[in-house]
């Protein structure tokens, strides 16, 4: 008698328990069509220009988040997902940009430079509440492989959209903020001064260097060749 | 008579929108840059990012810059005499007191905030003006509450300034 008591008291517990459980996995949004957002660049970012355009190729990106649920963007509301890894969108973007204007490189062999993403941060960051911040950034590593020298730079992008009620509109006003994130982000990194400087100092030894443009204030001063630091930019020299 | 009150009503409608009209954009580029703080202000690292962000939109929603760059893009030679660069110093924080903001109100135990900005122009860095912002919120309302008032006082300050110095 006393055995059919235990053990209907552990069926008891052990029925709480995976109700319990089932209630907690209810509240974790699930990815479904309707729920996933797909990130792109709406058109390539024109980079800056070079009377020599070196070539980029990106080796790799690698997510730095450390977000166990990098595909999850907004928990609210049944969830918003991304269709693809962070790391994908942002090798994408970049690619797309560097393509457009000519500077990407087929293979890490042909490329002047290559390039390592380290994607810190992809999606909605803490806001006000009365809108959707979206943040993305990541630092990129710009290596010669002919001399092994390498440069680290950043680059950010933020974007501020208001918030909605509806869930379609609040799914439309996060994919409109990412995208315009990421758009952000892609040109700090390929108009910046730190890409400049990266490509003006791992490249002032190699004989097809960059030289500037005239009348633009994104280019390089060609070196004298007696070995000296001879590369500034006109910006630098203002 | 018809003719003259079409033309009433064509003044009516289009005098107005002719009027609110501005030069606006005179400036090609503004380069908003993240505010450094002095020592003692104590405001999470997500803040400035937020204030930063919040900045840019304000500053585009002022329409006088064709263009608001990120921190550390390149400007061409040609627009760089039309373009400004924001700099900024959290100076003071004080994140007030709840208890007696509910109990007195008023702005006492509110949370303060005090910035100083400086405008210069790109090409030679020329002082265009150096603004003092307070801002005073209360402490209920979070950090996002205040990097957004702050960066929509700035703008508006920088706004005026700007259109000050077009002026004179």
């Amino acid at each position: 008698m006393s055995s059919h008591r235990v053990a209907l008291v552990r069926a008891g517990f052990l029925l709480v328990w995976a109700l319990t459980t089932l209630n907690v996995r209810a509240d974790e949004p699930k990815p479904t069509p309707e729920n996933t957002i797909h990130v792109q660049l709406g058109a390539p970012v024109p980079p800056q220009k070079f009377a020599k355009p070196p070539k980029f190729y990106i080796s790799e990106v690698i997510d730095r988040s450390g977000n166990p649920q990098p595909l999850l963007v907004l928990r609210e509301r049944g969830g918003v997902f991304l269709d693809r890894q962070p790391t994908q969108i942002t090798r994408e973007a970049i690619e797309q940009s560097l393509k457009a204007a000519d500077l990407l490189a087929a293979d890490g062999v042909s490329a002047d430079l290559v390039l390592q993403v380290y994607v810190f941060h992809f999606g909605l960051a803490q806001g006000s509440g009365l809108d959707f911040f979206g943040k993305v950034e990541f630092s990129v590593t710009v290596k010669n492989l002919k001399t092994e020298e390498s440069q680290q730079i950043q680059a950010v992008g933020t974007s501020i959209a208001n918030v909605a009620v509806r869930k379609k509109n609040i799914q439309k006003n996060v994919q409109a903020n990412i995208e315009a994130a990421l758009e952000d982000a892609v040109r700090n990194l390929v108009r910046g001064t730190q890409l400049r400087e990266a490509v003006g100092s791992l490249l002032k030894n190699s004989p097809n260097a960059p030289a500037a443009v005239p009348g633009n204030n994104m280019a390089f001063v060609r070196g004298t060749g007696d070995g000296s630091n001879c590369f500034r930019s006109r910006f630098e020299e203002r | 008579m018809r003719l003259l009150t079409v033309a009433l009503i064509a003044t009516l409608v289009l005098a107005p929108g002719a009027a609110a009209k501005d030069p606006e954009s005179n400036y090609k580029t503004a380069e908003a840059k993240h505010f450094t703080r002095v020592e003692g202000v104590e405001l999470s690292p997500a803040f400035t990012d937020y204030l930063y962000a919040e900045l840019r939109n304000e500053l585009a929603k002022t329409k006088l810059f064709v263009q608001v760059i990120g921190e550390g893009e390149a400007v061409e030679d040609a627009d760089a005499a039309n373009s400004i660069v924001l700099e900024g110093v959290i100076t003071e924080y004080k994140k007030g007191n709840r208890a007696t903001d509910a109990i007195i109100g008023f702005g006492v135990g509110a949370r303060s905030l005090k910035l100083d900005v400086n405008l210069t122009r790109r090409s030679d860095h020329q002082n265009l003006g150096a603004i003092k912002v307070q801002i005073k919120i209360s402490p209920r309302w979070n950090e996002e509450v205040m990097a957004n008032v702050a960066a929509h006082r700035i703008a508006h300050e920088v706004k005026k300034g700007l259109k000050e110095k077009t002026k004179g």
